[in-house]
């Protein structure tokens, strides 16, 4: 880790050569997908980790956004045949508003009662497009989502797909790069070392927590409305619970709270089921075993640092021991 | 640092390897079905059945003078994991077709991805009537809901059953949606009425409070739209109220499962399928043999559609006389009276099967059969 | 009909009860959310379903086994999950219940088979008819085990050292250091009790539904969940509670409008009682807002 840091103009040019020129290198449809698979991932894992390790809170339905975004593409472009490239902004800002939504009354909750809340959402939101026939066709699904067009010319082949989302990562990644070393950054972290004392100061703890999950559910939006459109067909059961907790594992075993981490985590947990494929039934043993391992082995993640990951044992022993404030098991 | 570089080598090393194609005298036919999740398993019946056809075919020397293998692929039911398995099997130039997947929302997930590079899809259990016509290059055998429904309206609730009013309970997936419907719509167009329709979710297991709701609107039978497992239970909700409704059901719950699960619960119930345990056809009977020798159980309606789905595959490969994927598509599409075992199969133009069914009513706790319109 | 679905409710709401229990007292000595709690249910099923159909087990020998199972793969999880990250950040245990449920879902697939398995009657199939309304034998079975549980627990928690240890560790994990409470032996101990509850929530579910399936983890795990935070999340009394209704609003959910919107409306209740009451029905109030 700390070469990279060292050398991280090197690295990073490095990388960027290589995902370039990916798709004239490997000529193999089968490994350009993954590789947009991971790509995908990644821009889901950067805009959960915006939310989990940016300003502390907890947010584990994050499968919701992600869903708000792809149906929005999906019956927009079906219905209304408007453009891919008109709607990559219109999910994500769909997927905030509905952040919103859910974050107006529940942001003033603590940690595991906001995550709780967010679970529940997530549900809500699955169980509403599959049961809101007229608008979403329910479980059945939305098929047929045409392919996107540049001048006129429909992208139908993986190769130019890789393009895309390689462009649409590598602006999300900028994005949050500048916007988390900005003021609104800077206060984000200031919510999430220490919220009492961020407001104490003048931070307006509140309203930056909302901007925060707006902007973290923005990203998880464009990616639902990429994901309708290379898929040309979306439905509900792409968005379970189960889905939410993938990219929270690739947030957590990348390493929260550094924006490398969720790209790693992104790849670690989207090649590794892929690579598996062989023994089948093993896939799911194995990916669990994973997680749990990366947990033990490295908590801070694959990419986090070592010193944060003490700051939190710190403020941990200090604070309250407990997360659930409650009266105990007997009240 | 250095943990992270043994890592991605590792994984690397790994796909590097899992994708190594084989030998060139094998003709390679792809599978994919859900081996491990919710759906594991009717993927496993799968696994069995179209493993028994190419052994079957390979002991008899194989096709086109080489032997033939199976490539499985586990899509968990998820239809995005159906999409990158079709996307790698398209790219393996070894493999000449494709069986599966289970699921229709599967089946559509993947389509345009067989469709776009020209390999069949071959699913033994969609009944979706969307699915086939949505490309030249899929095709399903086990017959749609567009003939069952009005099958099950016309010739078991009215005829068999004589029945002047039904509920319907069905699964809220799309299976149970599209079956649903086309039930309802028959009912509609034959004058049976319909009191109520209800659903429940996926993994739901307590029907008691739909079922109180549906008894309250007293119709004379219940068409159970679900799967033999929830079906089961569903059953045996009914007895343990002490409610006497006539029970029917599509052929979803045929199996012998439904036995098993339901005990006396089912007793009575109606349903319709094209393959039997009890068909004195000896070809059934040896496959059923063989079945139970492999999986331990008894092969049911999937297993039967999987196992003639590679049978039919490989005559159709025959037939093209190469394992060029567009000619065996064209060949596949002319398929004609093919003597499965789940009857005779013939593609319609968009690449379905119009399926003709016998009517079953579980009888002391076996399988009757009560009416044949099979060999009409 | 209506008293017919109270009725079913109730039955539902005691299973529902007795998962809730399991899940507060182990969030009530973890602090933190697990997601492990439906696999521990499915575990203790399928080790009842064992009993019965291999070991001809009776009722109790079958509730046992679910007992013990569950109190096992407690001592399981609580060495691989809990223990080591006793003072880590709390996603850190959150991810290891996420990923022990995944592997334990999965690793039951394929060792137990994927198939879903029959329970037969435990107590029989017979019922008793007050007015137009049926109660089973089942139903008073469950409702009488969960009530017996609900005593013994009382009793261990209110008339005995380790009952004190365990009350003393969920109301303030550092005060009960303070006092000489042993943290790490009675978090387990806490956990194993919750687990081996869990089980036995489980063997009554595979008994009353006749069927258990690997996956029928999940939505135990979910509606043990709603329940519990309904009741609170780390109150006994409220477990209770919150399990009783949550069985009789989904009965009378699918009564007044179709079945379909239960669910839906099952967590919009539970995000406004996050909301306004986090608290649950009868919990104390504590700090859960800034």
């Amino acid at each position: 880790m700390a070469w990279f840091k060292k050398h991280w103009f090197v690295s990073t040019t490095f990388a960027a050569i290589i995902l370039l020129v990916f798709p004239l290198l490997v000529d193999n449809d089968y490994y350009q997908r993954v590789a947009i698979t991971v790509l995908l991932y990644m821009v889901l894992a950067t805009s959960l980790n915006i939310i989990n390790g940016y300003s502390g809170q907890f947010n584990i339905g994050h499968a919701a956004f992600y869903c708000v975004g792809a149906y929005v593409a999906a019956i927009l472009a079906t219905r209304y045949h408007l453009s891919f490239w008109v709607l990559l902004p219109i999910s994500g800002a769909a997927a905030s508003l509905a952040s919103c939504f859910l974050g107006l009354p529940t942001l003033r909750l603590k940690g595991i009662f906001l995550a709780m809340c967010t679970l529940g959402f997530s549900e809500i939101v699955r169980l509403t497009a599959l049961n809101w026939i007229s608008l979403t066709r329910g479980p059945m699904g939305i098929p047929g989502i045409p392919f996107p067009e540049v001048f006129g010319v429909p992208l139908k082949y993986n190769w130019q797909f890789y393009y895309v989302i390689l462009g649409l990562a590598a602006l999300a990644i900028f994005v949050c790069h500048r916007v988390v070393h900005s003021r609104i950054g800077r206060a984000w972290i200031a919510i999430r070392e220490d919220e009492l004392a961020a407001r104490s100061m003048g931070v307006p703890t509140f309203l930056y927590k909302l901007l925060n999950l707006a902007f973290g559910t923005f990203w998880a939006g464009v990616a639902g409305c990429f994901y309708a459109f290379f898929s040309s067909y979306v439905s509900p059961d792409s968005f379970t619970l189960d889905e939410g907790f993938s990219i929270l594992a690739m947030v957590l075993v990348g390493g929260q709270g550094t924006l490398l981490g969720p790209i790693i985590g992104a790849f670690f947990l989207t090649v590794l089921p892929e690579a598996f494929r062989f023994v089948a039934e093993y896939r799911l043993v194995i990916f669990g075993l994973a997680i749990l391992v990366t947990m033990h082995v490295r908590p801070q993640g694959i990419a986090g640092s070592t010193t944060l990951s003490m700051r939190y044992r710190e403020a941990q022993k200090d604070d309250v021991a407990s997360d659930i404030e409650t009266g105990g098991i007997a009240s | 640092m250095r943990h992270m570089v043994k890592v991605l080598a590792l994984v690397l090393f790994v796909t590097l390897l899992s994708s190594v194609g084989s030998a060139e005298d094998t003709i390679r036919v792809g599978l994919s079905a859900p081996i491990t999740g919710n759906y594991a398993e009717f993927g496993e019946n799968f696994k069995y059945a179209v493993q028994m056809a190419v052994d079957e075919i390979n002991a008899q020397g194989g096709l086109l003078g080489k032997q033939i293998e199976v490539v499985v692929m586990d899509s968990k039911g998820d239809p995005k994991e159906a999409a990158t398995i079709a996307q790698k099997f398209v790219q393996d130039k070894s493999i000449v077709a494709e069986i599966g997947d289970f699921t229709s929302t599967c089946c559509l997930a993947a389509a345009p991805i067989y469709e776009r590079y020209g390999m069949v899809q071959l699913s033994p259990t969609s009944s979706h009537p969307d699915f086939a016509p949505s490309g030249e290059y899929m095709f399903g055998i086990v017959g749609t809901q567009d003939a069952e429904g009005p099958f099950n309206v016309k010739y078991i609730a009215q005829d068999y059953l004589g029945l002047k009013s039904v509920a319907v309970i069905y699964i809220n997936n799309d299976w149970g949606h599209v079956t649903k419907d086309r039930f309802v719509k028959a009912a509609d167009e034959n004058g049976l009425k319909v009191t109520i329709e209800q659903s429940f979710l996926e993994g739901e297991r307590d029907y008691s409070a739909i079922l109180t709701k549906i008894r309250d609107t007293n119709p004379e039978g219940i068409y159970i739209a679900a799967m033999y497992n929830e079906a089961a239970l569903i059953c045996r909700q009914i007895k343990k109220m002490g409610w006497d409704v006539k029970l029917l059901a599509p052929s979803s719950v045929f199996s012998a499962k439904l036995l098993e699960l339901g005990g006396d619960a089912v007793e009575g119930l109606v349903t319709n399928t094209f393959f039997a345990l009890n068909d004195p056809d000896p070809r059934v009977q040896a496959f059923i043999a063989e079945f139970r020798k492999r999986a331990g159980r008894d092969p049911n309606l999937h297993a039967a559609c999987a196992y003639d789905s590679m049978m039919i595959l490989a005559d159709a490969i025959r037939r093209a006389g190469t394992t060029d994927r567009a000619a065996i598509r064209d060949a596949l599409a002319e398929t004609k009276d093919f003597p499965g075992i789940t009857g005779s199969i013939t593609f319609t133009e968009v690449g379905d099967v119009v399926r003709k069914y016998k009517v079953m009513v579980v009888e002391n706790g076996q399988w009757a059969i009560k009416r044949d319109y099979t060999r009409d | 009909m209506l008293l017919q679905q109270l009725v079913n409710g109730l039955a539902q709401g005691a299973i529902y009860a007795l998962m809730a229990i399991g899940f507060a007292m182990i969030m009530g000595v973890l602090g933190l959310v697990t997601f492990v709690h439906g696999e521990v249910i499915m575990v203790g099923a399928f080790a009842g379903f064992y009993a019965i159909t291999f070991l001809h087990a009776g009722v109790f020998f079958a509730l046992a086994a679910g007992f013990a199972a569950s109190w096992l793969l407690g001592i399981v999880i609580d060495a691989t999950c809990y223990r080591p990250f006793r003072d880590a950040p709390h996603e850190i245990l959150l991810i290891s219940t996420i990923g022990m449920s995944i592997l334990l879902k999965s690793l039951a697939q394929v060792t137990l088979g994927t198939e879903q398995k029959l329970v037969p009657d435990l107590v029989g199939e017979g019922f008793i008819m007050i007015g137009d309304v049926r109660i089973l034998h089942i139903q008073l079975f469950v409702l009488a085990v969960v009530t017996a549980i609900c005593i013994a627990l009382q009793l261990v928690l209110y008339k005995t050292k380790v009952g004190l240890a365990l009350r003393a560790l969920s109301m303030d994990k550092e005060a009960a250091a303070l006092h000489g409470v042993h943290v790490n032996r009675t978090a387990r101990l806490g956990n194993c009790i919750g687990c081996a509850l869990g089980g036995l929530a489980g063997v009554l579910l595979g008994s009353y539904y006749n069927a258990v399936h690997p996956i029928m983890g999940a939505s135990a795990g979910l509606k043990a969940f709603i329940a519990s935070v309904l009741g609170g999340l780390t109150s006994i009394p409220g477990a209770v509670v919150g399990g009783l209704l949550l069985g009789v609003f989904e009965n009378f959910a699918v009564a007044f409008s179709s079945s379909s919107y239960r669910d839906i409306v099952a967590f919009i209740i539970l995000i406004l009682v996050l909301l306004f009451k986090p608290s649950g029905i009868f919990g104390r109030k504590g700090i859960e807002k800034i």
